[in-house]
């Protein structure tokens, strides 16, 4: 629900809240002041017939008149001057009346006379109140719809214009966002805070960024004098005779420490989006290029390879393309079997490589997480297929696995 | 030949003047961008191994200069950062070669050795060893006088093990040398195999000498001792 909406829907609650009650006790304090003027007039008729039979000693003539009716009985005594609402259903239909009993004194007889006057003026008050509230109401909420629609949302138009700001930021940009000064005070704070807040944040990236370049400095160096050693280790024969087995485990691992850095590193770079694709490239041209770098290896493992490449063009980093497509490539061969298949089809949108293994189904879910290793092979530093769906997630491609026919399948959609 | 290396990892430094050393090169060292600038602008290199990242200075501004004071010394670059920007930019300035941390100094050694073939145009562009001769513009090999008819990886092995002859050289630096750092499964040494066996086959049959050593299962060294 919008800021707005919520606010709306509690502001017009209470103010049809108000004008109920307020109209209520309109409706009744002007039904009391009404009833005491009617009270008022009729006891100044009362007055009258008072000195009437007080000068005349009789009692005065009973005119019949539509908006006042008089009538009298004999009375056994004096009774106290009352005031009634009464109910006239003589006439047509029903009629309410306001009506003054007293009694009067003429001659040494006792009269009790009843004056009545029709309280239809009254009833219609009640109308016209009721359908003022009604309008009232009607009118309000009018006017609530047309605030919303026009003028909240220019008052709202700075707040917007912050979000889309903030939507194309980048953080790999490198210019820091800086949200304009507006004349609304709330707006102008949050854009204030930020622009400090991004401002903050590109300063931890470039410091993090200029960590992870000084921290690959400082580690390939010792890396690099760790393998010149070795290597000159390895010139001294009788060294190697005794060690033979320790020297080329060493080797082994400097060569592993040293390929995984790189792939952390290259892993960095791709989430920050230090690659951006700038030009056209064929993507069937990398594949085979691929291929053919690959061959021997291919060919050592009696692997057949089914090709059918269309000629598609697509807008990539080529750096990153010869990534998805290399890395694919070498698990394609890596995790096959002797005399397998590897089966790869380019057609515009998508790309599939399919393999035969040795290997079972593997785990869709952690297959792209970090450091998976499916196989039992120790050569692999299951970082390949994470930096494949790291570039897919920064390319905007997707990228999907299935095992099907007892193959496994990689999809890559453009 | 004489080599300048600028390296401010001591260490490291010396590793690789052992190396150089070893094979006939005249190495000098510098760990500053001071001393480097001062070296670089006294005397001539026939090449110039530079390390990026120096303690006083950048690289980079070493190559700036020697190409701004019109300087033919050879130049590769050592990089610690794999950065695709730092090598397009070394090369753009005019480097020959780029090489990242950590290295092989049998790759390190080759890379040099291309370079001075490449810029000592007027000299021999021979690489000869006892009775092999490979001619390297022309790609071409020949012992006794006779051509020998080598494929294109069995070529590249050659030429590696030549240039680095008298030394000990791992599967694992061969592999990465052929096939470069992607490709790094135990299987590469069956090709090695394959193909060490392969160019000795054909070397013995152009009747040169079996110079092709295995050292202990654990690589090759190219000797005529």
């Amino acid at each position: 629900m919008k800021l707005f909406d919520k606010y709306n829907r509690l502001n017009i609650t209470a103010t049809i809240l108000t004008f109920v009650l307020g109209s209520c006790t309109f409706y009744f304090l002007l039904y009391f002041i009404l009833i005491n003027q009617l009270d008022e007039t009729l006891q100044t008729e009362q007055q009258e017939i008072a000195a009437y039979v007080a000068t005349h000693n009789t009692l005065p003539e009973i005119i019949k008149t539509r908006d006042q009716f008089t009538s009298y009985e004999t009375a056994k005594g004096k009774t106290k001057t009352t005031f009634h609402t009464v109910t006239n259903t003589s006439g047509k239909g029903e009629e309410k009346l306001r009506e003054i009993e007293f009694t009067i004194e003429a001659g040494s007889n006792y009269y009790l006379f009843k004056v009545a006057k029709p309280l239809e003026q009254t009833e219609s008050l009640l109308q016209v109140i009721i359908g003022v509230t009604i309008a009232m109401i009607g009118l309000i909420l009018l006017i609530g719809y047309w605030i919303n629609r026009t003028m909240i949302r220019k008052l709202w138009q700075p707040f917007y214009q912050s979000i889309e700001q903030i939507k194309i930021y980048s953080i790999t940009d490198l210019n820091t966002l800086k949200l304009d000064n507006v004349a609304i005070d709330e707006f102008a704070l949050l854009n204030k805070s930020i622009n400090e807040l991004t401002e903050r944040i590109q300063k931890d990236y470039t410091s993090l960024k200029d960590f992870t370049g000084q921290a690959a400095h400082e580690m390939q160096t010792p890396l690099a004098i760790i393998r010149s050693k070795l290597e000159m280790m390895m010139q001294n024969e009788s060294v190697v005779a005794q060690n033979e087995k320790h020297i080329g485990d060493i080797e082994k691992a400097i060569h592993r420490l040293s390929r995984l850095h790189q792939s952390l590193l290259l892993l960095t770079k791709i989430e920050n989006r230090q690659f951006m694709a700038t030009e056209e490239i064929r993507l069937d041209q990398i594949i085979n290029e691929k291929i053919d770098e690959y061959q021997e290896l291919i060919e050592t493992m009696q692997i057949v390879t089914v090709l059918n490449l269309q000629p598609v063009r697509i807008v990539m980093h080529p750096h990153l393309a010869e990534i998805v497509c290399g890395n694919l490539l070498n698990n394609a061969i890596r995790y096959n079997q002797k005399e397998g298949t590897i089966e790869i089809i380019l057609e515009p949108g998508t790309l599939t490589i399919t393999n035969t293994s040795p290997y079972p189904e593997l785990d869709k879910d952690k297959i792209f997480k970090r450091f998976y290793r499916a196989g039992n092979k120790d050569d692999g530093n299951g970082l390949g297929l994470s930096i494949v769906k790291q570039i897919g997630d920064v390319a905007g491609n997707s990228i999907r696995y299935q095992y099907r026919d007892s193959k496994h399948w990689f999809l890559i959609g453009f | 030949m004489k080599i300048l290396i600028i390296e401010d990892e001591p260490t490291l430094n010396k590793s690789m003047v052992d190396y150089l050393s070893s094979q006939q090169y005249l190495c000098e060292t510098v760990g500053s961008y001071h001393d480097a600038l001062d070296k670089t602008a006294l005397y001539q290199y026939d090449c110039i191994v530079l390390d990026i990242m120096l303690p006083d200075g950048n690289g980079l501004q070493i190559l700036k200069e020697l190409k701004a004071a019109g300087k033919n010394d050879g130049v590769i670059i050592l990089s610690a950062k794999n950065e695709l920007e730092d090598k397009l930019l070394g090369l753009n300035l005019g480097a020959d070669d780029y090489l990242t941390k950590p290295f092989h100094l049998s790759e390190l050694s080759v890379r040099i050795a291309a370079i001075i073939r490449r810029k000592n145009q007027a000299g021999s562009n021979l690489l000869e060893f006892e009775e092999i001769i490979i001619d390297v513009p022309a790609r071409s090999v020949s012992v006794n006088k006779t051509d020998l008819i080598l494929t294109r990886k069995e070529y590249e092995l050659l030429v590696y093990l030549v240039i680095n002859k008298n030394r000990v050289l791992s599967k694992n630096t061969i592999a990465e040398h052929m096939w470069g750092d992607d490709m790094d499964m135990a299987d590469n040494y069956d090709f090695i195999y394959a193909h060490i066996k392969n160019l000795r086959k054909k070397l013995l049959a152009a009747g040169a000498g079996d110079y092709i050593q295995s050292v202990y299962g654990m690589g090759y060294k190219f000797t005529s001792h």
